[in-house]
């Protein structure tokens, strides 16, 4: 079995990197509690913090329940622990005594965002998105630093299909974050949904600027190809710009042949590992693809 | 003028210099964790919190706009700056100047700060000034004027001597300043050894946000974005994109599970 250590490692990773693989921090965690609590020291605390939520989001209410007592009894006034209460009440969707925690939590200190924010989510699971999405820009008004927030609210307002506003906010992420292509594809998608000729011009360009800050993102090769071809389609536009466009399309076309391409050749080097795959993915939660290919490198002798 | 070297007995080095050395060090360590318990939480308002994050956002928009469409740096321009009510010019925080003795927390503050710092470094030198005296310690590399003698020599009346060659106080004092980078090898940035930062503090302003300070720091921000320009990054994104092929390479590598979308 993997040992002590490894175990701490692993929830360390997990913790810094924010991974939100509950099931196996809940595995884990709980081990790690349950048999080894006396050796983890004052690491414990933080592991009891981040299993508890982990258990939140796997309805172990009995593990949450135990950790949220652990923590309650060495920080008794803690307003970190009380979120973490607030927390499990809103997970037993007693909301309006989580709210009561938070509120308490608010009066003490009016600075803590992360009071604020359990607020406005248990809004969000309330359904009230209209309210959630008032709080949240009452919130962004305080600290317009939270980039979190942000992207909470660029996400509430495309449910809401509130295209301007959500594309507000990205750029706002887009401006914090330049380098992260994740949010220019965002921004282009939104642009491309809004629709209009200008709107698709500024698609196209940020599906372009996402690709040439990753050279690998699908999704954004795709959405050039589209919005390129749109824009050509369109009878309004001038010739020279059809041109260019049907130039766009065309090499975006030809680029995501060759992504297909190039798929074909690595899929001879990946070896499937059949049942073996199964059991490796369960002691080792390594994070593969769906499909649970392995790039192994040289063929296995052993595989099936 | 070369004087001849002054050839100093090696036992100076064993039982003066590298004691006085220890001694700053240990005393510097042990302020350091006497300042942390005696640090009293310092409690920010909403309205400092709320408005240091708006310098941020503006910094970060005259830093960063030109990643974004023209239009939308220009609505965001014209919301901070717009001459009736944009939220530089429109937003003026009380200015309170923070004395000593209307702000208590800021007394104690003061007081802690003084207790900590200067006192032991004044005790300690005075206590290195006695029993380390009569005697010369070392020479400072560069020449010095012979203004500097009554200052440096203290204990030593040797009206000939070097101003160079100096007594063990000037040594503590040299190692007071000296030994701030090893404080912060060994106890990481932001402690409460460093000398030369809490000077700084006292000199540049007592309290950490001073509310004077956020109006100006507004006017600054108004200025510094009023003179920036947008220069759209995008203009030819697409030229520089299709000037070679893509790569792919990594595409499915099991180090990046996130690469596609």
């Amino acid at each position: 079995m993997i040992e002590n250590r490894e175990m701490r490692d692993k929830l360390r990773k997990w913790r810094e990197e924010n991974c939100r693989n509950s099931e196996q921090i809940v595995d884990v965690g709980e081990e790690l509690i349950s048999e080894h609590a006396s050796k983890l020291g004052d690491d414990i605390w933080i592991i009891y913090e981040q299993v508890m939520i982990a258990a939140l989001d796997c309805s172990r209410d009995d593990l949450a329940l135990t950790c949220l007592q652990e923590l309650e009894k060495q920080f008794s006034d803690s307003h970190r622990v009380k979120r973490l209460s607030g927390m499990r009440l809103e997970a037993l969707e007693r909301y309006d005594e989580a709210n009561k925690d938070y509120d308490a939590i608010l009066q003490d200190d009016p600075t803590n965002t992360a009071a604020r924010k359990r607020k406005i989510s248990i809004l969000k699971a309330q359904g009230k998105s209209a309210e959630a999405i008032r709080e949240l820009n009452e919130y962004l008004e305080q600290f317009v630093g939270d980039q979190e927030a942000w992207h909470e609210l660029s996400e509430l307002y495309i449910n809401e299909h509130d295209y301007g506003k959500a594309a507000f906010c990205l750029e706002e992420l887009m401006m914090t974050n330049p380098h992260n292509h994740l949010y220019c594809e965002q921004y282009a998608e939104v642009k491309y949904t809004q629709g209009g000729l200008e709107n698709l011009e500024l698609s196209r360009k940020y599906f372009a600027q996402a690709l040439r800050l990753n050279n690998r993102n699908m999704r954004a090769l795709f959405g050039l190809y589209m919005s390129a071809s749109h824009i050509a389609a369109s009878p309004k536009v001038s010739a020279k710009v059809k041109k260019d466009n049907m130039k766009y399309a065309a090499w975006a076309a030809t680029q995501i042949n060759r992504a297909y391409k190039y798929t074909d050749t690595l899929k001879r080097h990946i070896v499937h590992l059949g049942g073996h795959a199964e059991a490796a993915m369960k002691q080792y939660p390594l994070p593969v693809f769906d499909s649970g290919w392995l790039v192994a490198g040289p063929r296995r002798t052993n595989a099936p | 003028m070369a004087e001849p070297e002054l050839l100093l007995d090696s036992n100076i080095r064993l039982w003066v210099v590298l004691p006085i050395v220890f001694i700053t060090f240990f005393v510097g360590v042990i302020r350091h964790y006497v300042s942390i318990l005696l640090q009293s939480d310092k409690k920010l308002t909403l309205e400092q919190v709320s408005d240091s994050q708006v310098l941020i956002r503006s910094r970060i928009l005259r830093e960063n706009g030109k990643y974004i469409p023209k239009q939308s740096f220009l609505m965001r321009k014209f919301y901070f700056n717009n001459q009736e009510d944009g939220f530089f010019k429109k937003t003026k925080r009380k200015v309170v100047p923070p004395s000593p003795m209307t702000d208590p927390s800021m007394l104690t503050d003061m007081m802690k700060g003084n207790v900590t710092n200067v006192l032991p470094m004044i005790l300690i030198g005075g206590w290195i000034n006695w029993t380390f005296s009569g005697f010369v310690t070392t020479k400072v590399p560069f020449p010095l004027t012979l203004r500097f003698k009554p200052m440096l020599q203290q204990g030593i009346e040797l009206l000939s001597l070097d101003a160079s060659w100096v007594s063990s106080a000037s040594w503590y004092f040299l190692n007071v300043f000296g030994l701030r980078s090893m404080y912060s090898l060994i106890l990481g940035q932001d402690n409460g050894a460093d000398q030369s930062r809490i000077m700084q503090e006292q000199m540049s302003g007592a309290a950490m946000a001073m509310p004077a300070d956020t109006n100006k720091a507004f006017k600054a921000e108004w200025e510094a974005l009023e003179l920036t320009d947008h220069q759209w990054a995008l203009e030819s994104v697409e030229e520089d994109l299709m000037s070679r092929e893509l790569d792919f390479d990594g595409m499915f590598s099991k180090e990046l599970p996130s690469g596609i979308f």
